[in-house]
């Protein structure tokens, strides 16, 4: 099915890697223009349309699985690309992730009755310190859209909360988020402290955040390091399958 | 040339553009550690609100690392509690911070600045703090006070998620709110100044880690050069993360000098920067100074030299844990290098 959505092929033009460009227009031919409609709405921000033609889907028919897919999947996935390369900044993201949410409004009750297996459970929290949680915010959300269940600590998490929740909720991977220079040590002492449980073989932990890098994430133990949100979903599957 | 400079001197003199004995060593932002507040015995959080307390970690930095510069205000928040956000002031180990989850404003109608905003004990803190320092180094050390620029406060009072969507939604109204917002980064700024503070750091994170440098332009540059018109002391912005995509227009912005990240390569920062702005950073805090040793560290702080940065300092506020020798290697390692390059 050709992209006949014109938002959507002005969209493409952002993509410069050709491999990823092909990628994304075979996502998009498998998509009818009704979905091609909230992905562009959901790229450009704009709630009260996704809200709309979500509802107006459902009402078509459509499933909840495949507006989830082919519209608000599909859109993220460009803005990720744009967020990634530095085309778009957080703001941006933060208005098509209210669209998503928006949209994800009258998803979730459908998929929540649906008995769809879970991909794995994932634990996230902002560590000990620090109270900035948009980042993890737009993993947890992406990563629920990746099917995931996400159990969200919140921020200013402790090691034990941490531990705690892998514990109550027997969940194999834990992400961890910092946006301090001064509070990315405590995300070694999370490590350290499922290390002195005996739990650190059972779980595997994620890291991210503005300051964090691969370097870093090595230093402190960590198993995968995720630069934003779209890196977060694809290093949490790779985790979920080891 | 003076031979021997004072430390005063020296950064004073990076700051304004004239020669000096050797490159100094500052710290912009803070450099207090647990070792050191146990050294004189002035933990956090007592010493972000305790002015004699504040005064006497705020010297070490100058007294035991041998910095040229003593900055008082170690975090970001004081104005932000004078102002009613909700805090947490934490323990010696960790940082206080704002609950920005919690903000205490919705709209610009809401922006009012309490009468007795500079009375307020955790602004006096640092007031008072700099009046004690003054009197005990203000000939020999350059004392460094802060305020926070209005993009920073935006986000303790409305939150950082609910401020970025009104830059979005309304572009006109977040440059509204940023203009009210600077009249309490100027009002703290004055207060320093009068106090004694001979340069002030002047944090506004507008990072691009956050947005784009066309916000820098957009939103912040006219506001950044009025401040450094209006406060009549040498002005360090200090934006951390990616900001070599903003710092022609950063440049621009008529301040002394801009404190930067170990994500941005000096020589590039320096070419960008062309002489129009200092530069003062950016050895790296959470890998370089936090967790590796003293080569490292030598290295980090020969490379900012190699590439001409007019002050050397770590990039931002250090883990309060890092290790007090490689603190030391930075002095250290300026004045050898000096020493073999200049002879």
């Amino acid at each position: 099915m050709p992209i006949v959505n014109e938002g959507i092929l002005e969209e493409m033009k952002h993509i410069a890697n050709p491999s990823e460009l092909k990628h994304i227009q075979e996502i998009y031919e498998k998509t009818d223009p009704l979905m091609q409609e909230i992905a562009y709405a959901l790229i450009t921000g704009n709630n009260q349309k996704v809200d709309e033609l979500t509802k107006d889907s459902l009402d078509n028919g459509y499933s909840a699985n495949t507006i989830m897919d082919d519209g608000l999947i599909a859109g993220m996935a460009i803005v990720g690309i744009k967020f990634r390369d530095n085309i778009i900044f957080v703001p941006e993201v933060l208005i098509s992730a209210r669209a998503m949410k928006a949209g994800m409004a009258h998803i979730e009750p459908i998929l929540s009755e649906s008995d769809i297996p879970p991909i794995g459970t994932v634990i996230m929290g902002t560590v000990k310190g620090d109270l900035h949680d948009i980042g993890k915010n737009l993993c947890i959300m992406m990563l629920r859209g990746a099917g995931f269940v996400v159990h969200d600590l919140g921020v200013d998490v402790k090691e034990i909360e941490f531990i705690d929740a892998i514990q109550k909720h027997d969940a194999k991977i834990l992400g961890m988020s910092a946006l301090l220079t001064t509070t990315m040590p405590n995300m070694g002492r999370v490590i350290e402290a499922f290390e002195d449980e005996g739990l650190r073989e059972k779980v595997s932990i994620m890291v991210g955040g503005a300051p964090v890098t691969q370097e870093f994430a090595d230093d402190m133990g960590a198993d995968g390091y995720g630069k934003d949100a779209i890196d977060c979903v694809e290093l949490a599957k790779e985790l979920a399958n080891k | 040339m003076k031979k021997n400079m004072t430390s005063k001197e020296r950064v004073m003199n990076a700051l304004n553009g004239l020669p000096v004995d050797r490159t100094p060593v500052s710290n912009p932002t803070s450099v207090a550690t647990v070792e050191l507040m146990d050294l004189v015995g002035a933990p956090f959080p007592d010493a972000c609100r305790n002015p004699e307390l504040n005064a006497q970690l705020a010297a070490t930095g100058y007294t035991e690392l041998g910095f040229d510069s003593i900055a008082p205000y170690f975090s970001i928040i004081q104005e932000s509690s004078a102002l009613g956000c909700e805090m947490q002031w934490e323990q010696k180990d960790n940082w206080p911070t704002v609950r920005m989850s919690n903000p205490i404003w919705k709209s610009i109608n809401d922006i009012q600045i309490p009468p007795n905003f500079l009375d307020h004990p955790d602004n006096l803190a640092i007031i008072n703090s700099i009046k004690i320092l003054k009197r005990q180094f203000g000939n020999e050390v350059a004392i460094i006070g802060k305020t926070m620029g209005p993009w920073t406060l935006a986000y303790h009072v409305f939150g950082v998620e609910t401020f970025l969507l009104l830059s979005i939604d309304d572009p006109k109204m977040t440059m509204e709110c940023l203009i009210k917002l600077k009249e309490i980064s100027n009002l703290f700024g004055q207060a320093q100044i009068d106090a004694g503070a001979d340069i002030l750091t002047y944090p506004d994170h507008a990072t691009g880690d956050l947005v784009s440098g066309e916000y820098y332009k957009k939103f912040l540059l006219e506001i950044h050069q009025e401040a450094a018109e209006e406060l009549n002391v040498p002005l360090i912005l200090h934006i951390c993360g990616h900001t070599l995509d903003r710092l022609d227009y950063i440049s621009e912005n008529n301040m002394a000098a801009f404190h930067f990240d170990s994500r941005n390569d000096p020589l590039k920062a320096m070419e960008i920067a062309n002489n129009r702005i200092k530069l003062v950073g950016n050895i790296n805090n959470p890998v370089t100074l936090y967790s590796k040793n003293t080569e490292d560290v030598k290295i980090e702080v020969e490379k900012c030299l190699e590439a001409g940065v007019q002050l050397i300092a770590p990039e931002c506020a250090i883990p309060l844990a890092t290790k007090l020798e490689n603190l030391l290697e930075i002095p250290k390692t300026v004045k050898e290098w000096t020493i073999r390059n200049n002879g």
